[in-house]
Parts: structure tokens; C-alpha cells; sequence
């Protein structure tokens, strides 16, 4: 007997569709199908132990990631003692069951039901675009149909309009069969529930809104009906023109920190869709609209194609060979060092490159440079996760998987806006949310999740931005105070010295929410009800984002949130934990791999002698004990003349950085910058040196999500220039005398793996046979290390951090009277480089301000109207959204578009531990204005004699090979 | 050295103090950020701040002083 224990996660093909989704009992039923014996969790359906015991039936409406729904009936069987032909997909097994799934009359019944689909589908299959990947095509062969009485004639739906809206996807309705996977995928994987069944009986259509086009509906364009459809209706605009693809490959998406797997489906050398893989981890099979469309960025005309060099930046490009640019900026770098010191050079890594790029570029920094002068765009996103993590718990890192929350009972979101910024968790939250769960959010703004239809359960603590502490404060006061620790929690993980403090400090009548209400504006009975409820629910998870880092005491709110999950046992097992949500596809992996000045890979203080000593004696240098300087540092020194080049990776610190008139002024102080990406962004107009870099399409390495799971990037195309980033680095590593001799990334990751004690188990050659690997992974977890903090904590016990709330400077006043937030949108991504060469663009045009009715009243502001936005840092433009999704005294807007300028408004402040910038308070003046602010007049005229610049030399390079 | 870099390093270390200070025990505190700053300042920006407590450090708040004063030890 075939005995299967059917978890969902298995050794099955992930390519196969079995029909239902995975019951998750642990009780086998067992049965017979067609003389096979199986043994199945109980609640399986019949078609998936079919499947399972490699049998296939006939089904249409039927999806393993949707809950089974028996409309269409082609999966009729028959069953021993039973009566008629019942649905296999929505008929559970029962102990002893004897199926029949062929047979002369389920044959005929099967055919039937075929031909009255087929008398309303038009016959066009020759020209379909879904020819030879359409399942009423399977299923029509399957059942043996040969003709179709009832003739083409009769009434149908033959000439209905296609809608084109989407620009990725089209709609014709024409080749409907109305099976509803589509309208299901969109509320049950996505979460949206954009689609409807219009109509009864023949009548019968699929509609998006209220007969609204998809683009007008609430679709989000994630691509899960697309997927779902069984035929060509729903069909991607890429599949229409290029054809099916014939070869795909396994790879992970580079946007966001899910991390989503995705098979990158080619034709030749030609990528023609990306869907997302049923086997990925992170994911199961569901992405967002930017994995899943937004890729022809990679083919843009934009790309920077040849290495180019020049010696001044007012100068225009010369397009040199390889070999040329990587001397030319060699010299430079060592000239420099001759002349102003060893440590009047550094480095930025990216977070969007692979750990390997991430390793190599801080190992050139601090082996080649000789000094620790490297950093991170982390720097301004999630260093404060890793000094508050890292304090409290003794990991930099997220202690869960994303599908532990589907065991949370409460779920508490701080500062982060999941369905917009990492929207395939953000559907998973919703799902378990549509199960009961109950929310509590802590933000200013009125997010989308908060909108998710069957959460009744939900709580919304609209703070003032910069009370983050203040508030978690008053929720940990509640759980001390009305006893509702977890005394066996504590007193069997938790320090009790900083325990004790802690709680004494905590229970203090000036941290009450009484007492703070006044500072975070949240009525105190909410919080009240906020805190019982996260610490009593049985399984409280929190999930937090750049909301909680980017303030003035970004790690001390971090410590706070650790404090409340200690004091309430919410740690350590599945359904609870403390989840940063990362930005960037690598922010996790940048950190690992010792991005930071302070911290070797693996959060190794530079200054242990032992673990530099290990470093040392394998990269074969002496390494400097001391930490280096940070990116705001480096500006400041730049600007004052003690630093004076820099080498960027794929990051773009003239946009994303606050303060960006003090960047710009710190870039064009700089005698070498040395840039590589792949576009001319905003800092490579201030360059030196430009390197064309790779899409994550063009190379090999890995990724780490915010779940610290190590995925694979795969090639799949040649890089475009010639070098992945990684082979970049090397060659000028090679150039400045320090010899790096890698062949592939697998070698650099048994590097890795040789020195950083949470990596030594993992390699490629596992990464292929697991699919993936949660870090740590070593010998006492050679697996990965799903969630965190089962049994200790890396550092023994767990440490209690007093975390004062101290107010940050940045507050409103009569000149500045409103206070400014920063974030983003589903569609674009980070700094807009990527998202803003392809069709996404079309969701977002440009930054606006969004404005609460009652501030936009008193300043006579009308939707649309330009205004000037004023802090004392700078001044740029924007046009008015009026949205009551904020607070009043609050506006909003994001910093996807380099000449908004959103930048030039947020100050310097910053964390008090990591100087991570505090993007997400500045105190503003908003005014109606009729024209660009100076700093965007400036910035158009030096973005066109940038692009002049590159022009010119692509003019000269095109000539010269003729 | 520029105005603007040590007015930063000045208000990142009294921003330190400030985010360590509780109950006004300002020894405990100043040790605190003496080894906050000797695991997270670069040797540069530690010579500047110790060069211009030597030179009065009017700006730095007593908690600061005191810190910087380990910070040499
Ligand atoms: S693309 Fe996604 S959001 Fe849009 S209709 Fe389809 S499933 Fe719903
Ligand atoms: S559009 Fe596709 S998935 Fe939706 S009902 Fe029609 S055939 Fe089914
Ligand atoms: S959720 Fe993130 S990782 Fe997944 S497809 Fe969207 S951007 Fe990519
Ligand atoms: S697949 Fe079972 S009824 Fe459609």
C-alpha cells in the first residue's frame, strides 16, 4: 500500500496540479482508487489521493491552491455503495473507500459535459496563444471528444469584447468557461477580491468591480487569475506575442525581501513570463505585480552597456574596454590612498546584489582598501533591527517563517504596510486574518490590510509618527501591570537582573497608556484592549517595517518590541515571533555578510581578535581592528576632504538618502567614484567610473529573504556587458594587488561558509537538493533553522533593554506645522530605477502629497494642485492627493521619482545607535505653488547634461566601430 | 576637519547620552556610551571628539563629557 503523510510541503513534483489543496490532519484514511491502495491525512480529497497514487481525472474548475469548489463535474467518479456520479474534488475519503475513476458511463458523462463547453468556445485553437498549454484542450483530448452536436449556432458568447486595459495581461471573455478560478484565486490566494460572477445560468460572466475594466477595478494585477485560468482568457500580453515558452529555470525574484521563486519561462534566450513556482518556500506559488510583470527593465534601452570612464563630471563619457576602466580606477583609488591615507577610501555594498557580491565587495574593502570603510543601504533602512535584535534576543534576524503566521492568533503590525510593500505576505496575512485571526495595527496611516474583508477583529492604533516608543512603552506597562506575563516564559529564558529592571522601569505610572496617551495621541482604552489582546490570544506574532526603524530611536523601538515579546513568551515557536520586514530583495544578506563597518560576516565584531585572526589567516592580510566609518560619516568626511573616493554597488545613494543637497554636495566632493549598475542612476551622473552591472537574470549566486532564507539566483541570460558583478569586483581586486581567483559563486559561498559560524552548513550542492536554507545552518542544525530561539538564545538568555522614550527633535512648530512621513507604493519599487522602465508606471506617475481634508481646506489646496513642501533641509514640489488615510496634521508621500525630490525635505536626524535616518518624521509646510521648486530646476537642467554626457560618448563608441 | 562634521559627531554623541540616560545615573550612562562609541565610531571621528573635549567641549553635555573622558582611558 502506497502510504503517503501529505503536509503540503513534499517530495512531489511542484509542477503537478493535484486538484485540492493539503488536508493538514494527521490522521490516515485509507482507501482504494481504481485497485490501488493509498493512505491519506483525513480531509483529502478524493481527486488529490487519486493524484497522489499517480492517477489523473478529468477536472476544469479544480486547483491545488484553491479550496475545491465542483462546478464544472468533469471529475465526476463513482464510488462503492454510493449513489450517482459525485464530484471527486469536493468528496473527502472515508476509511475503506473503493473509487472508480473510468468507466464506459463516466466516459459518456465526461464527454457530455465536454461538448456543451466546447458548443460556446470558439474553435481557433490553431492561432490561440494558449495552443499547447490549455487545459479545456487537455481535458477535450482527455476525454476522447470527437464531435459536438449541438452545432456552433445557437446563442453564446463568441464575439465578446476583450479588455485590454491591463498592460500585462489581457481578458476575452470569449474563451470563458466560466469555471471561477480566476474569481477564487483573487479572494483566496491574492486576497483582493476584484472579481465577480455576473449574472445566473448562460448569462453568466466573469466581471472585475462592478463591470469595470480591470485596470479601473481594484485589481492589483498580481497575476494569480492569470495562472488560475485554464484556457486563454485570462492570458499574459507576453505569451500573445512571443508564443509559449519552451525551457524554463528556477530563480528568485529580486524586488522584494519575500523573496518570492518564480520559473523564469523562456523561449531561446528570450525571457518570456516569470510564474511564480509552486515549490518556492516563501511564496507557494503566489506573487506580486512586480515579480511577476515587472521585468523589461532588463531589456531597456537604458542599460549601460560598455564600462566608460572620464576625469572630471563635467566632462562627457569615454566608452573604454574592461580592461581599461577597471586600471583606470585602480590607479585612481591608489593615488588617492598615496595621497590623503589609508582610510580616505570606501565602499557601499548593495542589497539588491547576492550575498556573494555583498561578501566580496566588503572583503575588497577591507582586505584591498585596508581599511572598514564599508557600509550598506541598510544603513538607512534596517540597522536599527540589528542593533535592537542583536541586543535583546542575541540574532540580527527575524525569528520565524512567513507561514508560522498562519498559527498566529494575534497579529500585531508596527509601522509597515505588508499588502503594499511586500504584498505576497501581505496576502498570507489575510488569509489567516479571513480565518479569525485578529489585527492590531500601530501606524499613522489607515493601511489597505486594515480594509481585508471578514477581519472584523481588527484594531487601529493611529499614532503620532515619533511616538513608536512611547506607545510599545504603554503596552508592555499594561501586560506588567494586569498580569499578564509569562512568568515561566521569563524565568526559565530571560536574564533576571535586566529583568527586574526592566520591569520596575516599565511599571512605571509615567509609562501607563494614560499617561503617553497625550504623547501618541491613542486613547488610552485602546491600548488597553490592544495589549490584552496580543498578550492573551494564545499565539501573538509581530511584524514590523521601516516605520518602526527609520526615527530618532529606531533601535530603541526594536528593543521595545523584543521586550513585549519576551514578557508575553511570544517567542520561539511557530505563529509568534518578532518579524522585521525587510525592504530590498538582499537586506537580510547584505547585513550577514558584513556589510556594516563594525561587524565582520556573520555580526563578528572586527575588533575580536579570534574571529579577525580566522579572517586574517584565510584572506591572508592584516585587517584593521577598528570600525570604519558609516555612509553619513563618509559624506561628512567628504564633504570636510578626508574621504575622498568611493566605490558604489548597484545602490543609489543620491536619491534614497535624506538630505540629498548634503549628498549631492558630499558626491561632488569625491576625486573617484566608482559606480556600477545597471542604469545611469541619480549618483552614477556624479561618476568617475561607470561599470555596467548585471540583472539578477544574468548571474548566479543568492538571495536572502527576510525569513533568512537563502534561495537561488540562477542565469539565465548572458550578462550584458560581459561580467556578472561579482566578476567585476574581482577584477579590480586583481588590479589593486590583492588576488581573488574565483570561477564560480558557489566558491565564494565555501568561503563564506568557512567563516561565519550561522553559514558553515550551507552550499550549493545543498541548496539544490533542500530548495532552500534558513540560516543558521551548521552542524547542530544542518537543515537551516526554520524559527529562531526554540530552545535558547544565542547570547544564553534573553536581555531586557530599558527603553526610555525620549522625543526626537524634529517636531512641528508655526513655521513648520505639519509633519511629513515617507513610504511607498505596491507597484514601484525603492528608488523607481527598475519599476520605472516597464509598464508599472502606469499605476504611478509620479510622487504626490497626500493631504488629509481638513489641512488641505485651511490652505485652499485642491486635488491636483502643485505644492511646495518646505522643511527646514530643503524645498521641492509635488501635487495634492486629498486622502483621509492619514491623520490630520500629517502628509504623505514616497521617493520613487527622482525629480520629486521627496530627499531634499527629510533632514539629517537620525537613530541614536546606527544613524539610520529618520525618513519617517519631518516637520513641514505645505503651500500651493505654480512652479518646480529651485532644487528640481537645478536637477533637470544637471539630469539632461548628465544624459547629454552619456549620449555622446554612445554616439562616439557606435562610430568608432564603424 | 569641517564645522559641519564635528557639529554632527557632537549631536550623535549627546544624542547617545540622551537615549541612555535613566534615573540621571549619569555614570552608568557614560559608560554605556564610551563602549557604544569605542564598537561603532570610526577611529577618526573618536580622535575628533576626544580632540575637541580636550579643547573645552562646550557642546557636549555632561553625560558626553564624562564618556568621552573613558573613551580616552
Ligand atoms: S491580477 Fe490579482 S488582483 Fe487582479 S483580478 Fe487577478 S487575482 Fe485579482
Ligand atoms: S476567466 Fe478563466 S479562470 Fe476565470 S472563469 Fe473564465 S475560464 Fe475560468
Ligand atoms: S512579493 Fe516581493 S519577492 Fe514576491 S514577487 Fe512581489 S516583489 Fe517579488
Ligand atoms: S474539477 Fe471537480 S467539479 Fe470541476
Amino acid at each position: 500500500m502506497l502510504h503517503y503523510f501529505d503536509p503540503g510541503k513534499s517530495s512531489f513534483d511542484p509542477n503537478r496540479d493535484l486538484g485540492t489543496p493539503a488536508s493538514p490532519s494527521e490522521t490516515l484514511v485509507s482507501v482504494s482508487i481504481d485497485g490501488t491502495a493509498i493512505s491519506v491525512p483525513e480531509g483529502t480529497s478524493v481527486m488529490r489521493a487519486a493524484a497522489l497514487a499517480g492517477i489523473t481525472i478529468p477536472k476544469l474548475c479544480a486547483s491545488d491552491n484553491l479550496e475545491a469548489f465542483g462546478s464544472c463535474r468533469l471529475c465526476a467518479v463513482q464510488i462503492e455503495g454510493r449513489r450517482g456520479y459525485p464530484a471527486s474534488c469536493t468528496t473527502p475519503v472515508a476509511e475503506g473507500m473503493q473509487v472508480t475513476t473510468q468507466n464506459g458511463k463516466l466516459a459518456k458523462l465526461r464527454r457530455n459535459i465536454m461538448e456543451l463547453y466546447i458548443s460556446d468556445h470558439p474553435l481557433d485553437c490553431l492561432t490561440c496563444p494558449a495552443n499547447g498549454n490549455c487545459e479545456l484542450q487537455d481535458m477535450a483530448g482527455a476525454v476522447g471528444l470527437r464531435e459536438v452536436r449541438y452545432g456552433f449556432s445557437g446563442e453564446n458568447h463568441l464575439d465578446a469584447e476583450t479588455d485590454d486595459s491591463n498592460p500585462y495581461f489581457s481578458f476575452d471573455p470569449s474563451k470563458c468557461i466560466v469555471c471561477s478560478r480566476c474569481v477564487r484565486a483573487c479572494a483566496e490566494v491574492q486576497g483582493t477580491f476584484a472579481l465577480t460572477i455576473d449574472g445566473r445560468g448562460f448569462d453568466s460572466k466573469v466581471s472585475p468591480g462592478q463591470n469595470q475594466s480591470f485596470m479601473d477595478s481594484e485589481c492589483v494585477s498580481c497575476g494569480a487569475c492569470v495562472q488560475a485560468c485554464p484556457t486563454s482568457t485570462l492570458m499574459e500580453k507576453s505569451v500573445i506575442e512571443a508564443g509559449q515558452p519552451e525551457h524554463s529555470v528556477i530563480t528568485t525574484c529580486a524586488y522584494c525581501g519575500v523573496g518570492c521563486s518564480f520559473k523564469a519561462e523562456m523561449k531561446g534566450d528570450q525571457l518570456v513570463r516569470m510564474v511564480p513556482y509552486k515549490g518556492g518556500d516563501a511564496n507557494h506559488g503566489h506573487s506580486c505585480i512586480k515579480g511577476r510583470f515587472a521585468f523589461g527593465y532588463t531589456t531597456h534601452q537604458d542599460r549601460i552597456k560598455e564600462p566608460m570612464i572620464r576625469d572630471s563630471i563635467d566632462q562627457p563619457w569615454r566608452v573604454v574596454s574592461w580592461d581599461e576602466a577597471i586600471g583606470f580606477a585602480a590607479r585612481r583609488l591608489k593615488e588617492t590612498q598615496a595621497k590623503y591615507g589609508r582610510e580616505s577610501i570606501g565602499g557601499i555594498t548593495s542589497s539588491r546584489c547576492t550575498n556573494e557580491e555583498t561578501f566580496l565587495v566588503q572583503k575588497l574593502i577591507r582586505a584591498a582598501f585596508g581599511n572598514n570603510n564599508t557600509d550598506t543601504c541598510a544603513r538607512v533602512c534596517h540597522s536599527p533591527t540589528g542593533y535592537g535584535l542583536k541586543t535583546t534576543l542575541g540574532e540580527s534576524a527575524g525569528t520565524q517563517t512567513f507561514d508560522s503566521v498562519m498559527k498566529a492568533d494575534t497579529v500585531l503590525v508596527i509601522g509597515a504596510n505588508p499588502t503594499d510593500a511586500h504584498p505576497v505576505f501581505g496576502s498570507q496575512i489575510r488569509r489567516r486574518l479571513r480565518q479569525g485571526a485578529t489585527l492590531i495595527v500601530a501606524d499613522p496611516r489607515r493601511i489597505d490590510l486594515l480594509k481585508t474583508p471578514h477581519a472584523d477583529r481588527t484594531m487601529h492604533l493611529a499614532l503620532t509618527p515619533g511616538t513608536n516608543v512611547a506607545l510599545v512603552n504603554s503596552l508592555a506597562h499594561v501586560v506588567v501591570t494586569e498580569g499578564l506575563e509569562d512568568k515561566a516564559f521569563i524565568e526559565a529564558r530571560c536574564e533576571p537582573a535586566a529583568y527586574n529592571a526592566w520591569r520596575a522601569f516599565i511599571a512605571e505610572q509615567r509609562n501607563s497608556p494614560e499617561a503617553m496617551e497625550a504623547v501618541t495621541g491613542v486613547p488610552a482604552e485602546q491600548v488597553r484592549k490592544a495589549a490584552r489582546a496580543y498578550a492573551t490570544a494564545g499565539n501573538g506574532a509581530i511584524y514590523y517595517g521601516l516605520g518602526v526603524t527609520e526615527h530618532s530611536q529606531g533601535s530603541t523601538m526594536v528593543m521595545g518590541i523584543a521586550n513585549l515579546a519576551m514578557a508575553t513568551g511570544n517567542i520561539g515557536r511557530e505563529g509568534v515571533g518578532v518579524n522585521p520586514l525587510r525592504g530590498q530583495n538582499n537586506v537580510q544578506g547584505s547585513c550577514d555578510m558584513g556589510s556594516f563597518p563594525h561587524e565582520l560576516p556573520g555580526y563578528q565584531h572586527v575588533a575580536d581578535d579570534t574571529v579577525r585572526g580566522h579572517f586574517e589567516q584565510v584572506w591572508g592580510v592584516k585587517l584593521d581592528n577598528e570600525p570604519g566609518l558609516r555612509i553619513p560619516n563618509m559624506f561628512d568626511a567628504a564633504i570636510a576632504g578626508s574621504f575622498k573616493a568611493l566605490y558604489v554597488q548597484g545602490e543609489d545613494i543620491a536619491q534614497s538618502d535624506p538630505n540629498i543637497q548634503h549628498v549631492e554636495a558630499a558626491l561632488r566632493s569625491l576625486d573617484c567614484l566608482i559606480v556600477q549598475d545597471i542604469f545611469l542612476n541619480e549618483t552614477a551622473k556624479y561618476a568617475h567610473v561607470l561599470l555596467p552591472g548585471s540583472t539578477f537574470l544574468e548571474k548566479n549566486g543568492t538571495f536572502t529573504n527576510a525569513e533568512r532564507r537563502i534561495n537561488r539566483v540562477r542565469k539565465v541570460v548572458p550578462p550584458l556587458a560581459g561580467k556578472e558583478d561579482w566578476e567585476v569586483t574581482v577584477a579590480l581586486s586583481n588590479a589593486l594587488g590583492y588576488p581573488m581567483n574565483y570561477t564560480h559563486p558557489s566558491e565564494i559561498m565555501d568561503e563564506i561558509a568557512l567563516l561565519t559560524p550561522t553559514f558553515t552548513g550551507v552550499s550549493y550542492e545543498k541548496l539544490e537538493r533542500l530548495g532552500s536554507i534558513q540560516w543558521p545552518c551548521n552542524d547542530q542544525f544542518p537543515d537551516g533553522t526554520p524559527t529562531m530561539h526554540t530552545l535558547d538564545f544565542p547570547i544564553g538568555r534573553g536581555h531586557f533593554a530599558i527603553t526610555e522614550y525620549v522625543a526626537t527633535n524634529e517636531r512641528t512648530n508655526r513655521r513648520f506645522p505639519l509633519l511629513l512621513t515617507t513610504g511607498r507604493v505596491l507597484t514601484q519599487y525603492n528608488v523607481g530605477a527598475q519599476t520605472r522602465r516597464t509598464d508599472n508606471s502606469l499605476w504611478h506617475e509620479e510622487d504626490i502629497l497626500e493631504i488629509h481634508p481638513s489641512d488641505a481646506e485651511v490652505r485652499g489646496v485642491q486635488e491636483g494642485d502643485w505644492l511646495g513642501i518646505s522643511s527646514r533641509a530643503g524645498h521641492t514640489v509635488l501635487r495634492a492627493k486629498i486622502s483621509d488615510r492619514m491623520l490630520p496634521g500629517v502628509v504623505f508621500t514616497t521617493f520613487h521619482h527622482p525629480s520629486s525630490g521627496a530627499n531634499v525635505v527629510t533632514t539629517d536626524n537620525s537613530d541614536w545607535a546606527t544613524n539610520c535616518p529618520e525618513y519617517k518624521v519631518t516637520a513641514v509646510q505645505v503651500e500651493k505653488v505654480s512652479q518646480p521648486s529651485e532644487w528640481q530646476r537645478n536637477f533637470q537642467t544637471f539630469d539632461k547634461r548628465q544624459q547629454a554626457y552619456l549620449e555622446q560618448s554612445q554616439d562616439e563608441s557606435a562610430s568608432a566601430l564603424k | 576637519m569641517s564645522d559641519q562634521q564635528l557639529q554632527n559627531l557632537i549631536k550623535m554623541i549627546n544624542q547617545i547620552s540622551a537615549n541612555n540616560l535613566h534615573h540621571g545615573d549619569e555614570t552608568a550612562t557614560a559608560e554605556i556610551v564610551a563602549t557604544h562609541l569605542k564598537k561603532f565610531w570610526a577611529r577618526s571621528m573618536k580622535a575628533q571628539i576626544i580632540d575637541y573635549a580636550e579643547h573645552g567641549g562646550a557642546e557636549l553635555s555632561p553625560i558626553s563629557k564624562l564618556a568621552v573622558e573613558r573613551l580616552k582611558a
